[in-house]
């Protein structure tokens, strides 16, 4: 899964729905193209944000870029832009090196966070501005403005201000201002940051409409995990400037390349504890605080080996009640439960000293599983992650 | 206890302050404009009066510009001097508005001998002496002993000298084109300014003295465009081997500059140079006239024994005749000499408006604009005009209907307002906000409304303060009539109008053009030093706009002036500014709108701030130049924020006064001036017509009334539209 265009399923409505009811025909597909950035270096000052990134989109692939805040995810997008400047590296779209073309002639389409639509005009003009610009027939762009409102309900609203205009609606306009200039890759700054959640969540389907629709290459920045893995194709998981793990995202996410990935993908975060390998019989357990589960040797291979210290992980998610002949790995002083409807999750203790831990309950063990009594748990071998203490890196072979 | 105290100290000090700052009042009070050595003469005068006669004077120094204003003010309210010095030729306006009372017992009859006869001339009106003259001034002739060994029989051979003295020297620096500096011409050609009745210098014999100037000036015999400065620098750097001035100029002068002082020579085929005469009186007010130790020191004052203190310690060219056979300085018997020749200056309030009809007359002559003969005859109209008897007081019955009307109609609207059934309701609601507003009404009724409703009664009126005569709307009248002459003619009010619009629309295009490029280029994050350019780039809107003025209007200077030089290293030839309408209007836009862009500038600074970031950068994805990005984003967002500031701009550039009156004056020939610098001329250099002045000010208020108004509906119009 290397380059991470394979579709997951669930995520991806491939048949073209609108967003209105009365769908034009499909809007010509934009040129997609290919978006390369080898050993990009940026610093602002002193302050290095990219320390060497290499970034490969192919053609009409969704890439979302994640990470923490600071990590250089809005910087490379800005880069890739042309409204910065790398200091060390180059950018290619399309084969061609546009590391020093200003934003122009880079072809490119962009939505701010903040949509940054022209609070002058008119929502129409708003869509016009970079076709005029480009010296646009107008019935060209009379044509696109119609193609593009139709497909995200702005009919109404086209002699409207920005100022008249809702969080939700101005967020479609500057997508609608971006797709109207059929741009070579669009760019999406943490588009839906300013949104409400629930709005969010319906946008969202809509952008992945909109990009299966239009084929074009994205590339899209978010803080937020939930987007970045319903969203992507290609998933780029940034830290301290540096792209950390790419991949497919559910790839991703079961199989973390390091201890940052593995927490910062996931919620309730990865339960992780400080441990070390034990042998008996012939299998490999990992075991410290209070947790002793059995290593899936095919996954670790040589990186087993008896006595060494190792950071354990399970996601909350595969830390289940033992029932049965299931083998117990630890077992859970109950301190708080989080009853979510279709499961709840367990907070507690290994042991009295040791560090909370969080575990999944079914919705109807929810009900019995009460605070303050200890409970029996266990995992899956394969969902047994583990990394090296050190450099956190994980022990998977790769 | 402690309140007790503190009430007992605040009683003692109301009680006992004053008392501490006014020990007891002086006996006498008197004003006076003089300075340094003058002045301190004059003080050691008056201690040897206090010490003879046991009473105290208090002797205050006022500034000469605005001295004869606050007399005016001071003396009819009983706040004023009992004993005031003033040079004569004011007397008149001392008289139209009762400020003095004959000398009287301070220059009984058997004083007359005492003093030169033309002094006394001086002061005396209709047969009575109404003041103890006390020094004279005139101009003579400086001749700087390195170029001038003798002393020249006349002009003619002075200019020889001069010119002798090699290339670099002007023979004679003096104000040509001042009516003071040329009256010594006029005199010796048998010219005169005034005749007692009105504009006197017209006809054969001013045409030949102002022709004669006028060959000096074509022959470089004389420099261009000189002020009093100017002399006063050549003189002392020689660069001029003569120079016209009065015993002020010798005061100025360092130790090292060697000079002497003659009375002006003769002109050959004319007569001799004659200059004006003034004398310096000791004036009694009628509140000093009732005191006995004023009019002692009056007389005191021109006594000899205070004339020797004057002339030996205040170098004064003292009136009396006794002292000059005492005296052995040169420079002052020169002048003294001088003085025996020169021509009493008239001293009607009629003479006053002669200076700037002349003075018009003789910049257009000495530029050769006009010919001596069409130039004085046009300073005569001038003059006849600005003199014209104001018209007989019209019925008031027009405006008597017209105020009945409007306030029956205020009264119809008050009670309809009153009698519809919400009003007592709202009344009852806000009256409670009134108390909170009361502050700032009553201060702008006061500050604003007031002086606003003054101003408009008194465009109604003509005559003096005095003696204010009812013309109704008559200034109005003749100031859209352009006063019976031809619409857009010379000094019409059309003609200035049109010259004020494109003055504000010049100035506020520059303005805003310059702010916005220098705002933009100073917001770009990325530069350096951004502050100190900022604070720099505020500097001509921090100094006081005279100072700045001023200066611009000494580097426009045909002769010594910095653009010129400037001009001239790049092989220009250079440009006598002020002698066109078109470089002397843009000398002033040039001064305006360096005062005028750091205001804009700000403005945009301050504005850009509020443009998003992002929504540039939007621009320059969607494919935007640069510029393209400026005009099509930056400068739309800019606008809201620009149109008031457009608007204000343009009122203060309609009303510059300051760069229009400093620099240009309304050179050439007041075709630069604007409606605000007219208005003042109305008031304060055409026979005080303050009435004509007033309706100027209240046409200017509803021009930029109406203009406002327009300019916010537009601005308002197409943010609606948007």
């Amino acid at each position: 899964m290397e380059e991470g265009v394979e579709p997951v399923a669930g995520n991806r409505p491939r048949q073209s729905s609108t967003a209105s009811e009365d769908t034009p025909l499909p809007v010509p597909a934009p040129r997609s193209v290919r978006c390369e950035a080898r050993g990009v270096k940026k610093a602002f000052g002193d302050n290095p944000i990219l320390r060497g990134v290499d970034l490969d989109i192919p053609e009409g692939s969704f890439a979302v870029l994640v990470g923490p805040s600071g990590c250089g995810k809005s910087t490379l997008l800005r880069l890739v832009a042309g409204l910065e400047t790398a200091d060390e590296g180059t950018i290619h779209l399309a084969g061609r090196d546009v590391t020093e073309l200003p934003p122009r002639d880079r072809d490119v389409a962009m939505v701010f966070q903040s949509y940054a639509l022209y609070p002058h005009l008119t929502v129409r003009d708003n869509l016009a501005f970079g076709l005029k610009l480009r010296g646009t027939a107008e019935s060209e762009i009379s044509t696109r403005i119609k193609e593009a409102s139709a497909m995200l309900g702005l009919d109404k609203l086209l002699d409207r201000l920005p100022k008249q205009l809702s969080g939700g609606q101005r967020q479609r306009v500057a997508m609608g201002r971006a797709i109207v200039r059929r741009p070579t890759i669009f760019l999406f700054d943490e588009p839906l940051s300013n949104l409400d959640a629930a709005l969010r969540a319906e946008v969202r389907v809509e952008i992945r409409r909109l990009h299966d629709r239009l084929d074009a290459t994205t590339l899209y920045v978010t803080h937020d995990q939930v987007e970045a893995m319903t969203l992507a194709d290609t998933l780029w998981v940034l830290n301290g400037g540096r792209v950390e793990q790419k991949g497919a995202p559910l790839d991703v996410y079961e199989r973390p390349a390091s201890r940052f990935v593995a927490t910062f993908l996931g919620s309730p975060q990865m339960n992780l504890l400080e441990g070390k390998l034990e042998r008996e019989d012939g299998r490999f357990f990992a075991a410290g605080g209070g947790i002793r589960a059995i290593v899936d040797e095919d996954r670790f291979g040589d990186a087993l080996e008896e006595g060494r210290a190792v950071s354990i992980g399970v996601r909350p998610h595969d830390l289940v009640l033992a029932k049965g002949e299931a083998p117990v790995v630890a077992e859970l002083k109950v301190e708080l439960i989080e009853a979510l409807g279709f499961e709840a999750y367990a907070h507690g203790w290994l042991k009295s000293s040791g560090p909370t831990l969080i575990a999944r309950l079914e919705a109807d063990d929810a009900r019995s599983v009460k605070a303050g009594v200890t409970v029996p748990l266990t995992a899956a071998p394969t969902s047994v992650h583990l990394f090296d203490p050190e450099s956190g890196r994980s022990l998977a072979a790769s | 206890m402690q309140r007790a105290l503190k009430l007992l100290l605040l009683v003692l000090a109301v009680v006992l302050l004053p008392a501490c700052a006014e020990p007891t009042p002086p006996s006498v009070i008197v004003w006076h404009h003089y300075r340094g050595k003058e002045q301190e003469a004059l003080e050691k005068v008056a201690r040897a009066f206090e010490a003879e006669t046991g009473a105290t004077v208090a002797l205050l120094a006022l500034p000469y510009d605005g001295y004869g204003a606050k007399l005016e003010a001071a003396i009819p309210r009983g706040n004023g001097p009992d004993v005031f010095l003033s040079p004569h030729e004011r007397l008149g306006t001392y008289l139209a508005n009762k400020l003095v009372t004959p000398a009287g017992g301070a220059f009984p009859d058997e004083d007359l001998a005492r003093y030169e006869a033309a002094s006394v001339d001086a002061i005396t009106d209709g047969g009575t002496r109404w003041a103890v003259p006390l020094a004279t001034k005139c101009v003579a002739l400086y001749l700087a002993t390195k170029y001038v060994q003798t002393p020249p029989e006349t002009l003619e051979e002075l200019l020889t000298a001069g010119r002798a003295a090699g290339k670099g020297v002007v023979p004679l620096a003096y104000e040509a084109h001042s009516a003071y500096f040329h009256a010594p011409f006029l005199h010796a050609y048998g010219g005169k300014l005034f005749d007692g009745k009105g504009f006197a210098m017209v006809g054969p014999e001013a045409e030949r003295a102002a022709a004669r100037v006028a060959e000096l000036s074509r022959a470089h015999d004389i420099p261009e465009e000189p002020s009093g400065d100017l002399v006063k620098q050549m003189f002392t750097s020689g660069g001029a081997a003569a120079a016209i001035s009065g015993p002020w100029l010798a005061a100025d002068l360092p130790p090292e500059v060697r000079y002497t002082v003659v009375p002006l020579p003769r002109i050959d085929g004319a007569g001799r140079m004659r200059p004006y005469l003034t004398v310096d009186g000791a004036f009694l007010t009628p509140q000093g006239a009732s005191k006995e130790r004023a009019r002692a020191l009056v007389r005191y004052l021109g006594s000899d024994a205070s004339a020797k203190v004057r002339a030996a310690e205040g170098k004064q060219v003292v009136a009396n005749r006794a002292v000059w056979g005492e005296i052995d300085d040169p420079v002052l018997s020169a002048f003294h000499e001088a003085g025996t020749l020169a021509v009493p200056m008239p001293a009607s309030v009629a003479m006053r408006a002669t200076w700037v009809p002349a003075e018009q007359a003789l910049r257009k002559i000495l530029r050769g604009d006009a010919t001596p003969a069409a130039a004085l005859a046009e300073a005569k109209a001038r003059y006849d005009d600005v003199m014209r008897p104001p018209p007989p007081p019209p019925s008031p019955v027009p405006v008597v209907l017209l105020m009945g009307v409007l306030l029956l109609a205020g009264a119809i609207f008050a009670v309809r307002r009153v009698r519809e059934p919400s009003f007592r309701r709202e009344l009852a609601a806000s009256v409670p906000a009134y108390k909170y507003v009361a502050h700032a009404v009553v201060t702008v009724f006061v500050l604003v409304v007031l002086p606003l409703l003054a101003g408009t009664a008194t465009s109604f009126f003509a005559g003096t303060r005095d003696e204010p005569r009812y013309v109704g709307l008559t200034h109005y009248i003749e100031i859209l009539t352009a006063r019976g002459q031809p619409l857009l003619s010379h000094g019409s009010f059309y003609l200035t109008l049109l010259v004020t619009v494109g003055w504000t629309l010049v100035n506020v295009v520059a303005h805003v053009g310059i702010g916005l490029v220098l705002g933009t280029i100073l917001s770009r994050p990325l530069m350096r030093m951004r502050a100190v350019y900022r604070v720099l780039l505020v500097v001509p809107w921090a100094v006081p706009s005279y100072v700045t003025a001023l200066a611009w209007k000494g580097m426009f200077h045909r002769q010594f002036g910095a653009v010129n030089a400037i001009l001239a290293a790049v092989g220009v030839e250079p440009v006598s500014w002020f002698s066109q309408f078109s470089t002397a209007f843009t000398a002033n836009v040039a001064t305006n709108v360096w005062l005028g862009f750091p205001f804009m500038m700000v403005v945009v600074l301050g504005a850009l701030t509020s443009i998003p970031k992002d929504v540039l950068e939007a621009a320059e994805v969607d494919g935007a130049t640069r510029f393209q990005a400026f005009r099509l984003v930056t400068l739309p967002l800019l606008k809201p924020t620009l149109l008031p500031a457009v608007v204000l701009g343009s009122v203060w550039t309609f009303n510059m006064f300051n760069v229009v009156f400093l620099v240009s004056g309304g050179e050439p020939d007041g075709t630069t001036d604007i409606l605000v610098s007219e208005a003042y001329r109305w008031a304060f250099a055409r026979n005080a017509q303050y009435g004509y002045a007033a309706a100027y000010a209240v046409i200017i208020f509803g021009l930029l009334a109406l203009a406002s108004r327009v300019t916010s509906g537009v601005g308002k119009e197409r943010g609606g539209a948007k």
